[in-house]
């Protein structure tokens, strides 16, 4: 229990929407509680390591919910690690991440992360993106089916449904996991450079999904690589080197980076 | 020449031995089936086999206690099978994996084991851990081995979906707050498995037809269900076929089923490969 229970936060849970999110929180990690009924996610002191190596250190600060937000910097600068510390896929060697539960998160794992040899058909994967209807034991019912079929359409997947996802090229199995994104339904999206080896035509149609979500009001967080592509459409931006070097508006961000 | 029924049919009418080997591997190849699988998905063949060695120190003990009566045998390798994969998944779950430790894992799971038989027992008895006694299985072992086989099966299919899931994409299965330790559960399907093996093929061997016709089924690029039945079937047809080759060739019959089961997946796999390269060819789809 204790492992999950250090996301949370009691004294900001009591009263999600009056608490002002305060930075002095002296929190205690083993800290219990439930998270934001919104899309907000607060990051207190966030410290990951892997063995000895420090892979995230003492990183704070504040997604607004609704808020559309680039995560630059070099490689290994622990990028990754954020959003798997946001996602709760990581242990935490200190501080606290408070969100919204479980049932309100999607993330999107870089694709090096997922099997494609896996037997499974582009409508398997997709139809996961039900995972809160239906959970580990009941069968996803006629409506997700239908949906799932919409999405595909959506994301410009129709009439690939049964392929297995080793037969896609590296552009439609993005697609297909997006379309499970956008399944989730989900107040905050964590995507793990969605955009890495990727064509020109399917970024763009997954840039239309990004700024969908951001008008729907969705907290949004994307590790990215293309800095003029965080310039023309993310409005905010961390800047990380294993600590946060820069936090805020994109250009203020990326000109602390530059310097 | 032989008719087909004296091939085929005869043994197994004469023969209680023959008929209850014949039981026994239809249960494990049920479970090895589903087991052997999932492994595979998993990409765990190594840990598969590195599970099967870790059976051998606590059966030896085990032994050394009992003799060799199979309920000691089983609950001693449960034990030390259960205690490696815990040890494994502490040491895995810290850093990246480390084949190199796991193969020293079970050299030294393997020699402890022969060690601590062949102190006591002769080296019949050595034989016997090594690589089972499918023909000596009695109905006490063939009750075991069926109520073994039937929970793993049952537990599989009731955590199927997390189990699958789990497989190809970790990372979403952590994500939605998937919080049973699925992985944890897994392992000890696997060693369950391994233990209802043991006795009849013996710690070197239980591997083999658990892998073997997985391995086999997967080259067929089957979805997961069907990969599961096509490698019972293999399974199955591995071990009729190698009791019937020990039978006729007076030869040991752990080792002839997991060398069928092992030209079943030499077959698979050729006759996969030259469909992949033949069929665009020929102008159909691979």
């Amino acid at each position: 229990m204790t492992y999950f229970a250090r996301f949370y936060h009691p004294r900001l849970a009591s009263g999600s929407r009056v608490a002002p999110p305060s930075l002095d929180l002296r929190v205690s990690p083993a800290a219990t509680g439930r998270g934001f009924a919104d899309g907000r996610v607060l990051l207190h002191d966030v410290t990951v390591r892997y063995g000895r190596r420090i892979a995230l250190e003492a990183v704070s600060g504040e997604f607004a919910a609704g808020s559309l937000t680039a995560v630059v910097g070099a490689n290994g600068a622990g990028k990754s690690t954020l959003l798997a510390a946001i996602a709760g896929v990581v242990r935490l060697a200190g501080g606290v991440v408070q969100r919204a539960a479980r049932q309100q998160l999607a993330y999107l794992p870089q694709l090096a992360a997922i099997d494609l040899d896996y037997p499974l058909t582009v409508s398997e994967l997709i139809t996961l993106g039900g995972w809160r209807e239906f959970g580990p034991f009941r069968s996803p019912g006629t409506v997700l089916r239908a949906r799932v079929a919409e999405v595909s359409e959506m994301v410009g997947l129709a009439g690939r449904l049964a392929r297995r996802i080793g037969e896609l090229s590296v552009g439609e199995l993005q697609r297909a996991l997006f379309a499970r994104l956008i399944l989730q339904d989900a107040a905050v999206i964590l995507l793990d450079e969605p955009f890495a080896a990727i064509d020109a035509q399917t970024i763009s149609v997954l840039l239309d999904w990004v700024a969908q979500w951001h008008r729907e009001g969705r907290t949004v967080i994307a590790v990215l690589h293309d800095l003029d592509l965080v310039r023309a459409r993310f409005p905010s931006t961390v800047v990380l080197a294993r600590r946060c070097v820069a936090w805020g508006a994109t250009e203020a961000a990326l000109s602390v980076m530059a310097a | 020449m032989m008719s087909a029924h004296a091939l085929i049919v005869e043994p197994f009418e004469t023969l209680a031995f023959m008929r209850a080997a014949l039981v026994a591997c239809l249960a494990l190849a049920l479970t090895n089936g589903v087991i052997g699988t999932l492994l595979v998905l998993r990409r765990m063949s190594l840990d598969g086999d590195v599970l099967g060695h870790a059976v051998m120190p606590g059966a030896a003990i085990g032994f050394l206690y009992a003799g060799s009566s199979p309920a000691w045998l089983s609950l001693g390798g449960l034990a030390s099978g259960f205690a490696v994969a815990a040890l494994a998944r502490l040491i895995t779950g810290e850093r990246a994996r480390h084949d190199a430790g796991l193969v020293a894992f079970y050299l030294v799971a393997l020699s402890l084991g022969v060690v601590l038989v062949a102190w006591r027992g002769s080296n019949v008895d050595v034989m016997r851990v090594l690589f089972g006694t499918v023909l000596a299985i009695d109905r006490r072992a063939l009750v075991q081995i069926a109520v073994v086989s039937s929970v793993i099966v049952l537990v599989v299919a009731a955590l199927y979906r997390p189990l699958a899931v789990g497989a190809f994409d970790p990372a979403f299965l952590r994500a939605v707050g998937a919080r049973a330790p699925y992985e944890a559960v897994f392992l000890a399907l696997v060693v369950l498995a391994l233990v209802a093996s043991f006795q009849a093929f013996g710690t070197l061997l239980a591997v083999g037809p658990m892998l073997l016709p997985a391995a086999a089924a997967r080259c067929w690029g089957l979805g997961v269900a069907a990969s599961m039945a096509l490698a019972t079937g293999f399974g199955l047809a591995a071990s009729v076929a190698g009791l019937l080759l020990s039978y006729h060739g007076n030869l040991p019959s752990g080792p002839a089923i997991v060398l069928a089961a092992g030209l079943l997946f030499g077959i698979s796999a050729a006759a996969t490969n030259s469909w992949r390269r033949l069929a665009p060819l020929i102008g159909r789809d691979a």
